[in-house]
């Protein structure tokens, strides 16, 4: 028995590592105002790029580095497109998505098929770190300057520009390592979860994250809990088919998000979405 | 993203009709259900294509990957556009929705693989794979060390049904005790839920795997423990030399190349496919035993294969090596001297399913539901 939850919980922090990074990194961005849609899109590149780099280099970890950027990049261009043109942050972030999982299954041909010889244990520094990660970014959004900078850059951009916030600055960073951490969290899918390269391979997990972020009432901490529970969730749906039906067991995980996003849709400020956020912000108008 | 790579894929195609060549020249339209970079399915039907353009100078072939299932008659509507007059749709989901073009079309060709409706401008095909499970099963039977083999099957359709009661037959013909534990992902391409279920099976016991999902990773998986494996439709020897015993691989160029000729010749027009089914097996050289083309048996297994003897009822005793090249020669001489569903089957339940001496047909293969002896788990629709 203690051999069976031992198992399911590591698998649970396996699955939850990913998720973790990709959720860690839309709670920055989404603090500071930015929703940012194309989580699927910033993974599935930082995947392609750790992947490569990782087979062409042989280091798991300049990978990493490399899926980082690529994940920072794309970022970049959604900050430009939704912060600097203000355009539709929505349909922007959906544009990164399309985007990434078409350029990187272009790009990608030729790479699937290639088995990567050097890989990263599945249960690394990489959970760990994010766990510190979350315990971190807790701290610095609730009990530092900075934080308190992000969040009323999300709250309320005027007020913060008026106090002498650089609101675009802010944005911009925000969404950028929002987006290095996506890339992270793609990477860790290649080089170290399912090491190898196949078209699609993110699955529909940049989505997961993107409702962890709600799920967790955009609090770091919180995140932690949220991407465990659907790890273990996604790994119980397999263990417990020997006893439930299957098709109810490959439903949870999804059911049980959709639950929880109906249970805390009423939930009022302060534990719910940035005031501002999705909304457009021009200095000077109001 | 679906929209983007199929833009390109049409301009691109698009660009390379050149109008002037276009008469003679034959053009044929693949519809895929997945990525052509799964690895899988989707892999290894344009991998066929790309064989068939290179064997047939006179042919010209565009392709439209990840199409969802409900919208087949759009992209078939966009692929007629561009010219082909041959189009080939590789989902059992495509089924209605080519039947429903094909009525609109009635002067275009048509053929379906894994399907069962025809018309007279509709064919059906599909290169099967139970043969090869079955070898496989052999296989797994001698190499299993807890008598447990896990299977992450996609769907359970009577497709996978047919593939994992074929296996079990095979595992249960060398080792009475083995059992195939199954557990169903609900996807065709899911390498997070492949992932997932073979973790699960390995926490249960299981230290042998088979699978149906389009990529390596189950063979990864198992690999990483030290455990073997068998491959699918892709050659995934490469991801895990050492633990990869064989597999099963499909030449859909066979086919391909045989349809596409008839109909350059005249021979099969869109008025006479109404009977025209291509159900090709080992013996027609659609499917192949092995991790990787040419090699059946990995070499780092056949010491072990030749260790494990076993009494046969009508070879008499010998090595697990020697039975599955005897059944591989039998299920590929052209007259089939040797089939796994030959009765007498019961199911799981002791039903007896096929009678003695008989072999099922092609119908009741289609539509098999029932679980093989041996199969332990969830089993939706079991009669």
């Amino acid at each position: 028995m203690l051999e069976w939850v031992l198992t399911a919980i590591v698998r649970a922090l396996a699955v939850s590592t990913p998720l973790l990074w990709a959720s860690l990194g839309e709670i920055y961005a989404e603090r500071s105002g930015v929703i940012n849609l194309g989580v699927e899109g910033m993974m599935i590149l930082g995947a392609l790029s750790a992947f490569v780099v990782a087979q062409v280099t042989g280091y798991p970890v300049a990978g990493l580095l490399a899926a980082a950027a690529a994940g920072g990049l794309a970022a970049l261009l959604h900050a430009f497109v939704s912060v600097t043109l203000r355009a539709n942050q929505y349909v922007s972030g959906l544009a990164l998505t399309m985007l990434g999982l078409g350029l990187a299954g272009v790009l990608g041909r030729g790479w699937e098929g290639t088995p990567l010889l050097n890989t990263l244990p599945e249960i690394s520094w990489l959970t760990y770190m994010g766990l510190l990660l979350a315990a971190g970014l807790w701290l610095v959004l609730h009990h530092t300057r900075m934080g308190m900078v992000i969040r009323s850059t999300g709250e309320s951009p005027a007020a913060a520009d008026a106090l002498g916030v650089n609101v675009y600055l802010v944005r911009y960073l925000c969404v950028v390592f929002g987006g290095v951490l996506a890339g992270v969290a793609g990477g860790f899918l290649s080089v170290a979860y399912r090491p190898s390269w196949t078209e699609g391979m993110t699955a529909g997990l940049g989505w997961i994250a993107i409702a962890i972020t709600i799920f967790a009432g955009w609090d770091p901490l919180r995140a932690v809990a949220g991407a465990f529970l659907f790890g273990a969730l996604f790994h119980l749906s397999f263990r417990l088919q020997a006893w439930i039906q299957p098709e109810a067991l490959r439903m949870m995980p999804f059911a049980f998000t959709i639950l929880v996003l109906a249970a805390t849709a009423g939930r009022r400020r302060g534990q719910g979405a940035p005031e501002a956020l999705g909304l457009p912000y021009a200095s000077g108008e109001r | 993203m679906r929209w983007l790579t199929i833009l390109v894929v049409l301009v691109l195609a698009g660009s390379l009709a050149a109008p002037g060549i276009a008469q003679q020249k034959l053009k044929a339209g693949f519809v895929y259900v997945g990525p052509i970079g799964d690895y899988g399915w989707t892999h290894a039907h344009d991998f066929a294509r790309k064989i068939a353009e290179k064997k047939l100078p006179w042919l010209e072939t565009l392709y439209v990957e990840k199409v969802p299932e409900g919208q087949t008659e759009s992209f078939i509507d966009k692929l007629i556009q561009q010219g082909a007059r041959v189009i080939f749709t590789t989902s059992f989901g495509f089924m209605d929705g080519t039947l429903a073009a094909a009525k609109r079309y009635p002067n275009q060709i048509f053929a379906h693989a894994s399907g069962f409706k025809r018309a007279p401008n509709v064919a059906t095909y599909m290169a099967d794979f139970y043969q090869v499970y079955y070898l496989n099963g052999l296989m797994a039977g001698a190499v299993t060390k807890s008598g447990k083999i896990g299977y992450v099957g996609a769907f359970p359709i009577p497709e996978v049904k047919r593939h994992i009661g074929a296996f079990a037959l095979g595992a249960r013909a060398v080792n009475p005790k083995a059992t195939v534990h199954v557990r169903w992902i609900y996807e065709w391409f899911s390498p997070t839920a492949a992932k997932e279920a073979t973790e699960a099976l390995i926490a249960e016991g299981a230290d042998v795997f088979a699978f149906t999902e389009d990529s390596p990773t189950v063979v990864q998986v198992a690999a990483k423990r030290g455990l073997p494996s068998f491959g699918h439709y892709s050659p995934m020897h490469k991801f895990a030399p050492k633990h990869m015993v064989s597999g099963q691989l499909v030449h859909w160029d066979k086919i391909y190349v045989d349809f596409l000729s008839k109909v350059y010749a005249g021979k099969y027009t869109a008025e006479n496919l109404a009977n025209v089914d291509y159900w090709w097996l080992l013996a027609e050289g659609a499917a192949e035993l092995g991790g990787d083309f040419g090699m059946p048996i990995n070499p780092e297994w056949a010491g072990r294969m030749q260790a494990v003897k076993v009494g046969t009822p009508d070879l008499g005793r010998l090595s697990v090596y020697d039975l599955v090249m005897k059944r591989l020669a039998q299920m590929s001489d052209p007259k089939v001297t040797f089939e796994p569903f030959t009765g007498p089957i019961k199911d799981r339940k002791g039903v007896l399913r096929v009678q003695s001496g008989k072999r099922m047909t092609v119908g009741e293969l289609n539509t098999m539901e029932w679980a093989a002896p041996g199969v332990v788990g969830p089993w939706p629709k079991e009669p």
